[in-house]
């Protein structure tokens, strides 16, 4: 197989540099040959022979007989060009945030774990980089301490290499402040053999306090101060003369307060509309993915080049964020040259590793390793003391409803525990205001949210990004106020469906068809619900209690404005690599993307390169926001690139594969079969794939492999591959290119054409496009994957301990391109929710895996026996079924984001469930048996 | 006195001093066999599980490499997930686990590998009533913690492999 180009022509590009006060700082993101997933990488196995169908993962083999894949599986004797010796990393992580930190005391360490250099905050002041501070373990190290803590009352304090862009807190607290969150590191240890690591590991697994000194100074520097909201808040107000999509963000932002008052003013005077409250309060999460972060990283001294070797969500973010930190006046490196991503398979994500600051971490340790490569490797009780989770959150508030059932309004506040880095907390709290109108239409909202900063672990980008928090709420109390008014809960949530032509509560329309009253026949006509009293009355006759819950989930998928950049290329051998920016986090879009050319191009991919986001480079596109012209200029784009997310892949990434497989198809197949076949030009109607091979529709010419194509394809010197960028607000934006092929339109706002694997690709200037009209901006969100859960579960009141039964899933996944691994996302999808509504117990504070002592012995996951263990509904055993909504004839071969739409209804279906069950309402997540006894006793 | 023992057929012999360290550490950076993963490091979850046969006995035993010290492996032979496919061909549980797309991330995968041929193994020798069996997958590999999967599919990959060799059909391992 001929190799396609290697993301290398990125960094001649205008994206593929990042401008810095230093200078200029190449960017590159790359896989390890033979082991990652970006461009380069090989770890790839026949998808199967039949074209849009897979048999396996494109990288299951190598996941299933234990190749090096993930970033924690290398060392630096691994990777080719680096020295063999490697230093090992370690952060010490504040403990208090009501005492100022004042340095270390590491005389109590044992001569064989003693660092080879130690750094503290103040060691990034920009004013000492002339002569940075080196603690040889041979010298006394307290005693350089005080000098350092006393000089650093004398010195400004901060520094931009310390505090990058983004970032509110320094990446390590300045001894004489006090920290701004437990778990924010304190001090860097660098240790030059692996045995005084371990040695060093070893010593403080039981306290890591023992070394750290706090007493009186001066308090917490940055902003926001404790408990102070991150910036932005969000505030969706909508009644029938007013809303946030309608309206210009000026205005918004002006009118909005009086609008808030002029709805809380009407609903306090309607005193006919019946009144729920809505409280709920979920504690934070972990997502405990299996591989805990790692990495590894090296500055070339000869070259000035930074590589790392991470496995992340978000390769353009981490890459961008590092070169920016580099890039500083204050930088410790200040001549470096080029940043370069190995971009690793992620040993699970679910959001956790989507600009994680780990990253930056290993990008700082490597700035003072002294030349040597450096590896930075959490081990769990560290991933569970300072890794992202999802946020606890309290919601408050009330729902209106008439007395046919017709939901009025709902008024809510929602409080999310930020934790120490803001990240992206306000953005998940923003979306978190957006899923609380849930699947209903309701004319009137009052919806505030927002992300506090607190002493706190971080919260982030979870799995369903405020969604589980928000579902729980509303959907609790819809079976409140259907149990208050006595009505039945099915009918409540039939008799307010959101549809089509509908708004949610930014006022935003609904534009897709969402079928949730079949899906509502649908579960309500599945023994699971319809023969609930007697699956009911079968367990209490054993002496069990039994409930059903019934809960629903409209989760949006993709963000306000997506850009996604593909490439497909066509070897001399007729194989087919496709290459994308998504990063494959274990959700299958390596697979998804193989698979989704094969209808189009008469073949699977052989070859799938995952996290090339400096794709985008190739493209010709700027996406510089400052661009007058805009959508005006054929070159220019709203967005290139963003982080990767799973619920992209099903919609998003697999639209712009196909369309720049369809770009391959019409400007160059097809021209070299009409040539071939001496015939006119081909329109992609005129032919169709049989067996491996283009043949004409009727009868004619003779069929042509994709081999022969390919091969006349080259030798012709036709487009060999074509590179296609898209957006995606509301609608695609859709263009004219001129092709070999004639003028194609195309779902695509850039295309650019490869000629053989060693060439930069020629971009085509779009002609004749349709835009986003800029309203849509306002909408949040425009696509969405729903879901109808019930669950039935038994409760043992002796113990408080539930099982849960059964679960019904009836999910809109769209097209379903690999049905096993839209089951399996379905499934873990309920793993991790029953995990997350009775197991996953997380407290604040020391109390909880801040003080470092967590870990899966404490914090307890979903097991093989916590989950239905069958995958289709029999009475008397257990299972969890999935049934999708079938397409229409004709429909687009694109799905729907999944596993969080299945996870998010599961929690209030189970807290339905046991209201049920008992009568009694749990609305504090987990629901431990300690809660439901109490409750019980209540 | 020194410690001996083999990792995938290869002799190592060690001496006492380094009894405390673990099998994993071992492994991961002695050794450079990456397919053992590291997950909680504490004996819980299982992703480190490793065949070992410790003679006279021929059985082999599940073993939690994060939290055996090398001390304890004297005499013994270390299977790991590196000596399970042969030419890069996977073994049954290997090919099963692909076809039913049984993991996602795949981290947790050598894990079950591992375990799900233990129990193969005794099962060919010591078939159980077919009643028993499902009681008998979940004590083999219930206690293994996957975060993506939901378990489901594992167990649906097992399950048909173990009703063959529960059944008499002989699969090579």
């Amino acid at each position: 197989m001929s190799s396609p180009p290697v993301s290398r022509a990125a960094l001649m590009s205008r994206r593929g540099f990042l401008k810095t006060a230093s200078g200029v700082i190449g960017l590159s993101v790359l896989g390890l040959p033979g082991r990652g997933q970006g461009a380069g990488a090989a770890v790839s196995t026949p998808l199967g022979p039949v074209p849009g169908v897979a048999v396996q993962r494109i990288e299951g083999l190598a996941k299933v007989t234990g190749q090096k894949i993930y970033a924690r599986d290398f060392r630096a004797r691994d990777m080719a060009g680096w020295p063999g010796r490697q230093w090992h990393a370690l952060y010490l992580r504040a403990r208090t945030t009501k005492e100022a930190f004042l340095g270390l005391d590491l005389s109590h360490l044992p001569s064989e774990a003693e660092p080879a250099k130690v750094i503290l905050g103040s060691d990034l002041d920009p004013k000492l980089f002339d002569k940075p501070v080196e603690f040889n373990r041979d010298l006394h190290v307290d005693h350089l301490l005080s000098i350092k803590a006393e000089e650093q009352s004398n010195t400004a304090t901060g520094g931009s290499f310390n505090l990058p862009d983004g970032l509110s807190f320094d990446l390590l607290v300045m001894p004489g402040r006090t920290p701004n969150f437990l778990g924010q590191a304190v001090a860097l240890l660098l240790f030059d053999t692996l045995a005084a690591y371990r040695a060093a590991r070893r010593f403080l697994a039981a306290d890591d306090g023992i070394v750290q000194r706090y007493g009186p100074g001066e308090g917490p520097d940055g902003t926001p101060l404790p408990d102070q909201p991150f910036d932005p808040r969000t505030l969706y107000v909508k009644d029938p003369g007013f809303d946030y999509a309608g309206t210009d963000s000026e205005t918004y932002a002006r009118e909005a307060p009086q609008v808030q008052a002029r709805i809380r003013q009407a609903l306090d005077e309607a005193t006919d509309l019946i009144r729920q409250p809505i409280r709920a309060e979920m504690r934070a999460m972990d997502p405990m993915f299996m591989e805990p972060e790692a990495g590894l990283a090296w500055i070339d001294p000869a070259s000035k080049e930074m590589q790392l070797v991470l496995g992340t969500q978000s390769p353009d973010g981490d890459v961008r964020n590092i070169a920016s930190m580099f890039g500083s006046e204050a930088s410790p490196v200040p001549d470096l040259a080029q940043v370069t991503l190995h971009s690793c398979y992620p040993g699970g994500g679910f959001g956790g590793r989507d600009s994680s600051p780990f990253s930056l971490m290993l990008a700082l340790a490597v700035a003072f390793a002294g030349g040597n490569p450096v590896r930075l490797a959490y081990d769990r009780f560290e991933q569970f003391r300072v890794g992202l989770k999802r946020h606890a959150t309290t919601a408050d508030g009330t729902l209106y409803a008439h007395d046919d059932m017709r939901l009025e309004a709902v008024r809510l506040s929602m409080v999310f525990d930020g934790g120490g880095r803001r990240n992206l907390s306000p953005y998940v709290a923003s979306l978190g205001a957006l899923c609380a109108g849930g699947s209903y239409r309701l004319p009137v909202a009052d919806i505030h949210a927002e992300a506090r900063h607190t002493e706190n672990i971080s919260g982030g980008s979870q799995r369903g990004f405020g969604g589980p928090q928000a579902y729980f709420a509303i959907e609790t109390a819809l079976d409140d106020l259907a149990a208050a008014e006595g009505w039945d809960q099915m009918a409540l949530r039939r008799a307010n469906l959101i549809a089509e032509g509908d708004t949610t509560v930014t006022g935003g329309p609904i534009e897709q068809s969402l079928n949730l009253p079949e899906m509502l026949d649908t579960a309500e006509a599945h023994p699971l619900w319809a023969e609930r009293a007697e699956i009911r009355a079968a367990h209490e006759a054993e002496g069990r209690t039994y409930g059903t819950g019934l809960a629903m989930s409209l989760q949006a998928y993709g963000t306000s404005g997506d850009g996604m950049v593909a490439a497909v290329h066509l070897g001399r051998d007729g194989t087919l690599t496709v290459q994308s920016d998504a990063v494959d986090m274990g959700n299958g879009s390596a697979t998804t993307l193989g698979v989704t050319i094969g209808p189009i191009l008469g073949a699977n991919a052989t070859r799938v390169d995952m996290g090339g986001y400096t794709l985008f480079a190739e493209t010709g596109l700027s996406d510089d926001s400052a661009s007058p012209d805009r959508w005006d200029d054929p070159m220019w784009t709203q967005k290139g690139t963003g982080s990767s997310s799973a619920c992209l892949t099903a919609l998003h990434q697999v639209n712009t594969v196909q369309q720049t497989a369809q770009a391959l198809l019409r400007g160059s197949l097809l021209v070299a079969a009409a040539q071939l076949w001496g015939v006119g030009p081909l329109s992609a109607e005129d032919v169709i794939w049989e067996a491996g091979a283009l043949r004409p529709v009727g009868a004619g010419s003779a069929p042509l492999t994709l081999a022969a194509l390919a091969k006349a394809v080259h030798e012709m010197g036709l487009p060999t591959g074509a590179l296609g960028h898209a957006y995606f607000q509301n609608s695609w934006v859709e263009a004219d290119f001129d092709t070999p092929g004639g003028a194609l339109r195309l779902q695509l706002d850039g295309l650019a054409y490869y000629h053989g694997a060693k060439t930069a690709p020629q971009p085509i200037p779009r002609r004749n496009g349709s835009y986003p009209t800029p309203e849509t901006a306002r909408y949040s969100r425009y696509v969405w994957a729903p879901c109808v859960n019930v669950v039935g579960l038994t409760l043992d009141r002796a113990s408080g301990h539930v099982q849960v039964e059964n679960v019904l899933s009836v999910l809109n996944a769209g097209h379903i391109h690999v049905p096993q691994m839209v089951s399996g996302q379905s499934q873990g999808g309920v793993a991790m929710a029953i995990g997350y509504t009775l197991l996953e117990d997380m407290p604040p504070g020391m109390e909880g895996p801040a003080d470092g002592r967590w870990n899966l012995d404490r914090y307890h996951v979903a097991r093989a026996g916590d989950v239905p263990p069958g995958d289709r509904y029999a009475p008397g055993a257990r299972a969890q079924e999935l049934i999708t909504v079938p397409q229409p004839p004709g429909s687009p071969r694109v799905g729907r984001g999944i596993a969080e739409a299945v996870m998010c209804s599961i929690p209030p279906a189970i807290s339905n469930a046991l209201r049920d069950a008992t009568g009694i309402r749990f609305a504090s997540l987990p629901i431990t048996p300690d809660k439901i006894l109490g409750g019980l006793a209540k | 006195m020194t410690i001996r023992f083999t990792v995938n057929g290869m002799g190592y012999e060690l001496p006492q001093s380094r009894g405390h360290e673990t099998l994993l550490d071992f492994l991961h950076d002695e050794l450079n066999l990456t397919g053992t993963k590291l997950c909680c490091g504490i004996g819980v979850c299982r992703a480190c599980t490793v065949q070992v046969v410790k003679p006279p006995s021929p059985a082999a035993t599940p073993v939690i490499s994060c939290s055996t010290a090398l001390s304890t492996l004297d005499g013994t032979r270390v299977s790991t997930i590196e000596s399970v496919a042969r030419d890069g061909r996977p073994d049954p549980v290997q090919q099963a686990f692909l076809d039913q797309f049984a993991f996602q991330c795949g981290y947790c995968a050598p894990g079950f590998v591992m375990a799900a041929r233990m129990f193969l193994s005794d099962l060919q020798a010591r078939p159980v009533p077919p009643q028993e069996l499902e009681a008998a997958m979940m004590e083999a590999i219930g206690s293994h913690i996957c975060r993506c999967t939901g378990y489901v599919r594992y167990f649906e990959a097992l399950r048909s492999l173990a009703e063959a060799v529960n059944a008499g059909e002989a699969i090579e391992l």
